[in-house]
């Protein structure tokens, strides 16, 4: 590899002026004795946005979190302005400048968007909090990416979107020069995505240096100047936005030519009897939905993030509180009412929750006994675990769900996002369940992954389980979903057939502009 | 203007380098003294003893030590389960071990040793059933819960006592359940290690014991699985409460005494045990064999303060730096996992 710092040397015919503002050169980062990043460099100038993708557990996360002193790496240097960073010194890197807006939620849900935006940098006076101060500085960063938000509403009760804007504002905060997001539109929705890349070129413009991560490639390509391509922690490739083309940057990143095309809708679905059927279904943010789910079918629920469809979900089935309706679930001419969540589970549900961190993994537990966790009764007699049916059990779903690396033994903590998810997955897998509720089931997925887990979903469907998707990825939405109910304000405001839907028609339903027929 | 960047940016200034490597060899340090390091440290501890603790390596010392470390092993390792739950610690050990002692003794001299066995079984489920539904069911905080179920149990002992000592006649089981040996074991040693072991299958082979480590590492996840997470804490609060009273039998038998002061200090000196011997007091990792090498290694401690003539106070100092210790390390191991 080449030893100067010159960049994009793949690239003959793109000699830069200008000096980069961040650069890390030779960066080595192992957990044990897994090489997560090995030996990559990358080089970032002020007003650029550069793209960083890669398939799930390439070292893209690694590789930021070095940047941002959260990671000392094993080998290699960053350095910012041309000056050495303190390897592993988070506090260094925001001082010199380095901002990471995390791949995972990292605000205190308990605490005010204004305490959460100064968090670690409180402003004070005489040693007390300068609340004045405080507000000042969050005024600005809001001001600065154009968002508007109660200063003094708790993190708790704000939107996932909004969530992850006031994650930006933090970044922002810090007044850097550098700003690296690790899949900052995961949880958004096309118009909130569509804000976010404005708002991030609208940064770029002013100098900002901007590293971006995601598993949506046309983001790359409607926003990034150049992108590099990490493949098993290595680098492959960094080039300019106009010299390559998106199936390209795809074949880099999985080293091989990928079939991209994810299958759309099925064949012929062979739709059975009404198996799930929700009446009048009330929660906080839910309003007297009513909703069918047969057998083979796969049902989808678009709307803006917000819309209530979590809320919706989750009351349904009794995973949180319901003020009224009714569900139930009928399986081979019985009907059983949903009287608690677990009664759900028992008579065949499966729910995919949308926080896999906090709410779908033991994090500190191994993939094994996460997946055992669900099944445990089926793989134990009169209470005692067969452990060896255990471990082959975990194997198999591991495999079928393409956990990678395969070790069951592992820490689910120590797992990239993507593969993090394809455990939450195999957990409920097992279970063949005839009810299946996924709530955006490929979020920080990659490609090559979110066709697998289309896949997986297909299958479900067509061995005669009833599925229900919530998902703010539209195209994935309109893919997948024989039917797609569009909620918006805890409403059921409309209703497509999977065939005719298409972006505008759901984002038109979703946004208010068109009041529909139906419900 | 690229210039200063060909300027050799490939190697850091040496300081750097050495902070770096520093603060890797701490990070280990910190996870390995949490997972591997009390099999180490306890052997280098009774190692240590043998060779400059005058009095130590006597048969009868030794015998001593188990003895005494008996009834607070049990107890530890009933509470393991609380602690791995993610639920700090039972506080109300005191009263349990108390209170079953008591009854074992006072209530055998009147109604015989069924009875009393019988009665000490029902208050033991009943401990385990209400800090369960409290803290389970409720979700109280379990330190509060259990703190007030100390009260009320050490209060209503000391009410129907009225702190006096009840003795066991001298031919009865009691007596010679505590003067028992099994060659030259004494037999509430045995006893210690069969109900360790015992435990250890149920945390380790059982579904409970399953749900219960799975609980501590994520509750909420725990719960969306379709687990009765109620059932689950008073599950682990009545291994907790059985313990307590399995401890206080020994105790009891023992002495052939029993009052409802003999219990001081059990709820401390258990945790020491737990967390010394490498549970997280987060929740979710541990086992109940590790808390049996951290009962070895407070007893022996103990021992060699004792024979060395250090005072109750330095004991009780010595106890409480070392709980301190052992959870810094704990959440260090534990920083070091998160990032
Ligand atoms: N704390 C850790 N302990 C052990 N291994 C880790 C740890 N963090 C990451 N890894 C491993 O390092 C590799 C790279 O992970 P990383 O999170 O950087 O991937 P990623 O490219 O961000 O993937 P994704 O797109 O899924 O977010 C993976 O194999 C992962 O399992
Ligand atoms: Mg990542």
């Amino acid at each position: 590899m080449s030893e100067s710092l010159e960049l994009t040397p793949d690239e003959p015919g793109t000699v830069r002026t200008r000096t980069p503002i961040i650069e890390a050169h030779g960066i080595v980062k192992r957990f044990g004795g897994v090489i997560a990043v090995d030996d990559v460099s990358i080089a970032v100038e002020s007003g650029e946005i550069h793209g960083l993708v890669g398939e799930n557990g390439a070292g893209k996360s690694t590789l930021m979190r070095v940047l941002a002193g959260v990671l000392a790496p094993n080998e290699g240097a960053v350095r910012v302005d041309g000056e050495p960073l303190d390897p592993g010194n988070t506090r260094a890197a925001l001082e010199a400048g380095v901002s990471l807006v995390h791949q995972e939620l990292s605000l205190v849900p308990e605490m005010t968007v204004a305490e959460n935006i100064l968090l670690g940098s409180t402003p004070t006076r005489f040693g007390f909090v300068d609340t004045k101060e405080q507000r000042r500085i969050a005024v600005d960063a809001l001001k600065e990416i154009g968002v508007s938000v109660d200063l003094d509403e708790p993190i708790a009760r704000l939107s996932v979107a909004m969530r992850q804007f006031v994650e930006i504002a933090r970044a922002i905060a810090r007044e850097p020069q550098v700003l690296i997001l690790d899949e900052p539109t995961a949880t958004l929705t096309p118009a909130e995505t569509e804000y976010l890349l404005d708002m991030l070129k609208r940064l770029a413009g002013r100098g900002l240096a901007i590293i971006y991560i995601s598993h949506r490639i046309p983001e790359i390509f409607t926003i990034c100047d150049r992108v590099t391509v990490l493949r098993d922690g290595r680098h492959v490739t960094t080039v300019e936005i106009g010299e390559t083309t998106p199936g390209a940057v795809v074949q880099h990143m999985v080293g091989r030519e990928l079939e991209l095309e994810l299958q759309e809708h099925r064949e012929d679905p062979k739709i059975g009897e009404v198996v799930l059927s929700a009446r009048g279904i009330r929660a906080p943010g839910v309003n007297a939905v009513d909703l069918e789910v047969r057998a083979g079918e796969i049902v989808g629920l678009g709307g803006l993030v917000g819309a209530g469809r979590t809320e919706l979900v989750r009351a349904m089935i009794g995973a949180d509180f319901r003020t009224g309706g009714e569900a139930t679930i009928t399986l081979g001419g019985t009907t059983r009412r949903v009287t608690s969540y677990r009664s759900a589970i028992t008579a065949g549900v499966a729910y995919i929750p949308e926080e896999r961190r906090t709410d779908g993994l033991a994090l500190t537990m191994a993939v094994v006994d996460n997946i055992t966790l669900p099944n445990r009764t089926a793989l134990s007699r009169r209470s005692v675990l067969n452990r060896r049916r255990v471990k082959e059990f975990a194997r198999s779903l591991a495999d079928a769900v393409n956990l990678r690396p395969p070790e069951i033994q592992r820490e689910v903590g120590q797992y990239s996002g993507g593969n993090q998810q394809k455990v939450v997955l195999a957990k409920w897998l097992g279970r063949e369940p005839d009810v299946i509720i996924l709530d955006e089931p490929t979020r920080g997925v990659d490609v090559g992954a979110k066709a697998e887990i289309h896949r997986l979903i297909y299958e479900l469907a067509d061995n005669g389980a009833a599925v229900l998707v919530v998902s703010s990825d539209l195209p994935e939405l309109l893919d997948l979903a024989d039917t797609i109910h569009v909620v918006r304000d805890g409403r059921v405001v409309g209703t497509l057939s999977g065939r005719d839907a298409d972006e505008t028609s759901v984002m038109a339903l979703a946004s208010g502009q068109v009041e529909a027929d139906g419900s | 203007m690229t210039e200063h960047t060909h300027k050799p940016a490939i190697h850091l200034p040496p300081v750097a380098e050495i902070e770096q490597e520093v603060e890797e060899k701490a990070f280990k340090f910190s996870e390995w003294m949490a997972h591997q390091g009390i099999f180490v440290v306890t052997a280098l501890l009774v190692i240590f003893a043998m060779l400059f603790v005058d009095g130590f390596a006597s048969l009868p010392n030794i015998t001593d030590v188990f003895n005494r470390a008996a009834p607070i092993g049990i107890v530890a390792a009933g509470m393991t389960f609380v602690v791995i739950s993610g639920n700090y610690l039972d506080l109300s050990v005191v009263a349990q071990v108390a209170t079953a002692g008591v009854v074992l003794i006072a209530v055998s001299n009147v109604f015989g040793l069924p009875v009393a066995i019988l009665v000490a079984v029902a208050i033991a489920l009943l401990y385990g059933l209400v800090n369960g539904i409290a803290v389970g069911v409720f979700k109280a905080n379990a330190v509060i819960v259990t703190l007030s179920t100390t009260f009320i149990g050490l209060g209503l002992l000391r009410w129907l006592t009225g702190g006096s000592i009840y003795f066991g006649p001298n031919d009865g089981l009691i007596r010679a359940f505590g003067t028992a040996r099994l060659g030259p074991l004494p037999l509430a040693m045995v006893l210690f290690v069969v109900v360790t072991l015992l435990l250890s299958l149920v945390l380790t082979r059982t579904t409970f014991g399953f749900m219960v480590r799975s609980y501590g590492s994520n509750r909420e996840a725990t719960r969306l699985a379709g687990v009765n997470t109620g059932k689950v804490v008073i599950g682990a609060f009545t291994m907790s409460a059985l313990g307590a009273m399995l401890g206080g039998f020994v105790l009891a038998a023992f002495s052939n005494t029993a009052v409802s002061a003999m219990s001081t200090g059990y709820d401390f000196r258990s945790l020491a045990a737990i967390i010394v011997g490498g549970t997280s007091v987060f929740g979710g990792r541990g086992s109940v064999l590790r808390t049996l090498l951290g009962v070895v290694f407070v007893s022996v401690l103990t021992n060699i303060m004792v024979l060395s003539g250090l005072g109750f106070g330095v004991q009780q100092m010595a106890i409480g730096l070392l709980i301190v210790l052992a959870v810094s390390v704990d959440a260090l191991a534990r920083k070091g996992i998160a990032s």
